[in-house]
């Protein structure tokens, strides 16, 4: 191997030697110590390599031997480095861009911000672009600790911060620091969301205005805001009564839990009819200069008895701010045909309650639980329509939290 | 004479355990299979074709026989031929 790598650096040259006798040759550079190899007969002469600076020591070899030297190939570093220097600007090309590639992966190109989740990441790319870090600017000169303690300084809702140069990237990560949830106490009553009947009310705060078993509309109070008020106090002679105090108000706080019901209906038809599109279509391109409609290929107004219609504004790519004032449409009209389907009276009953089932369960909390979940396919008048209804009663918490005005 | 010496030499080196090639300038030849010949302590060469390669020792020659001889590195003290060997022999 490093015979290998010698040889390149020093340069090989394949000869063919032409003698009568080659031997001789061949022997005479044995007892200069040339050092040839890969000999190989090639018809009458001798195909042989030799190290360029042996080369130039075997001139006088080959007089004495009576032989002919042709040169018939040659490698390495010189014959490369010769090569290169017909080829200057190809070294020059190739210097321009080592150097390019060091100046400009020595500036900060992009500035990220990782972490953040509350805090608004622009926010800190600019206290940092305040500190010296923005895209732009040399490695060198960014004094990584200091803008990190300038970050925590400027944000205090920041626990944490990072900064950390990638290449040509600064990321920034930061760690929020996590606050306890700001407590409204304001006074407020608990009303109920909709309607239902009480089944369990718990007033941790406040007094509960209905009791268990009350059917309740939305709106109604459930919790009022107020201090549970103490037992009258009983007058002492000689004294005049004490004047009635206002009722202290507080946030209502409590366990409602309410039996609610709710229904909805679906219907399906036993003939379903949907369009296809039949691969027919007509195009209308207009172009819109500011407030201009030009219209570049008109399509007719009614171009087939049935057709759908698909709107396409083409704008060119917005670059920076210049919202450029040029906007082409594109009108498709496609041609749709009527494909009826007919189905089973079994199956349209399920598509009708499974479309009934999901206008329910849009209603429905999440937290709700379903007591009860009741279908009832109805009787139509209308022949090749399937009608079902679906009644679910849920047990759930309806109180609302409503601040009291006042 | 020549002999003679050449015998007490042989008997020395045995005495001190040195190895005979040394002692008696002879050359050593490594083989790998049919492909490759090593000859060290040769004395150059005398005639080379692609299916013969005569090889001056120190006493005669060594003549290899084959197909597509070629030498594959020829330094003062070693000669390396490539090539398919059919034979190796002695002349004197």
């Amino acid at each position: 191997m490093t015979l290998r790598i010698a040889n390149y650096m020093n340069g090989v040259v394949k000869v063919k030697i032409c003698s009568p006798v080659p031997e001789k040759f061949i022997n005479l550079c044995l007892a200069r110590g040339i050092f040839l190899w890969s000999i190989t007969k090639y018809n009458d002469d001798v195909l042989a390599y030799i190290r360029l600076p042996d080369f130039f020591r075997i001139r006088p070899l080959v007089r004495t031997s009576q032989s002919h030297v042709e040169v018939i190939g040659y490698h390495g570093f010189p014959f490369a480095l010769k090569r290169l220097r017909r080829r200057k600007m190809l070294v020059v090309g190739a210097l321009v861009f080592i150097v390019l590639l060091h100046v400009l992966t020595s500036y900060i190109w992009f500035v990220d911000v990782t972490g953040q989740t509350h805090f608004p990441g622009d926010q800190i790319k600019m206290i940092a672009r305040q500190s010296g870090l923005k895209p732009g600017v040399s490695k060198d000169h960014v004094d990584v600790r200091g803008i990190e303690n300038q970050i925590l300084l400027k944000a205090p809702q920041i626990a944490w911060v990072g900064v950390s140069l990638t290449g040509t990237r600064a990321v920034i990560e930061v760690v929020e620091k996590t606050l306890p949830k700001q407590e409204d106490k304001s006074p407020a009553d608990i009303i109920a969301v909709k309607a239902g009947i009480i089944t369990e009310i718990i007033a941790i705060a406040g007094q509960s205005a209905v009791k268990q078993g009350d059917t309740v509309k939305k709106g109604d109070l459930l919790i009022k805001g107020v201090l549970a008020a103490l037992p009258p106090q009983t007058p002492v002679p000689g004294q005049p009564p004490a004047a009635l105090e206002p009722p202290k108000l507080l946030r209502a706080n409590g366990i409602i839990k309410a039996r609610v019901w709710y229904e909805s209906y679906g219907e399906a038809a036993l003939v379903e009819t949907h369009w296809e599109r039949t691969g027919r279509q007509t195009v209308g391109i207009g172009l819109q200069v500011k407030e201009h409609q030009f219209s570049l290929k008109q399509a007719p107004e009614q171009p087939y008895e049935h057709f759908q219609t698909e709107l396409i504004h083409k704008k060119l790519p917005v670059w920076r701010n210049s919202d450029f004032a040029v906007e082409s449409t594109i009108n498709i009209f496609y041609e749709v045909v009527a494909k009826y389907h007919e189905i089973s009276w079994e199956e349209a009953r399920d598509l009708a309650k499974g479309k009934a089932l999901q206008t329910v369960q849009i209603l429905i909390p999440e937290n709700a639980q379903v007591l009860a979940r009741g279908i009832e396919t109805l009787k139509t008048d209308e022949p090749g329509l399937v009608r079902v209804k679906v009644s679910v009663e849920t047990s759930e918490d309806i109180g609302l939290t409503a601040n009291i005005t006042q | 004479m020549q002999r003679r010496r050449k015998g007490n030499l042989q008997a020395l080196a045995g005495l001190l355990e040195i190895p005979q090639d040394i002692v008696l300038d002879l050359p050593r030849i490594t083989m790998l299979g049919n492909k490759q010949v090593l000859v060290e302590n040769h004395k150059g060469i005398i005639e080379y074709t692609s299916s013969l390669l005569r090889i001056r020792l120190n006493q005669g020659e060594l003549v290899i026989g084959g197909e597509n001889l070629s030498l594959g590195s020829l330094q003062s003290e070693q000669l390396f031929v490539e090539g398919v060997i059919a034979e190796i022999r002695y002349e004197q």
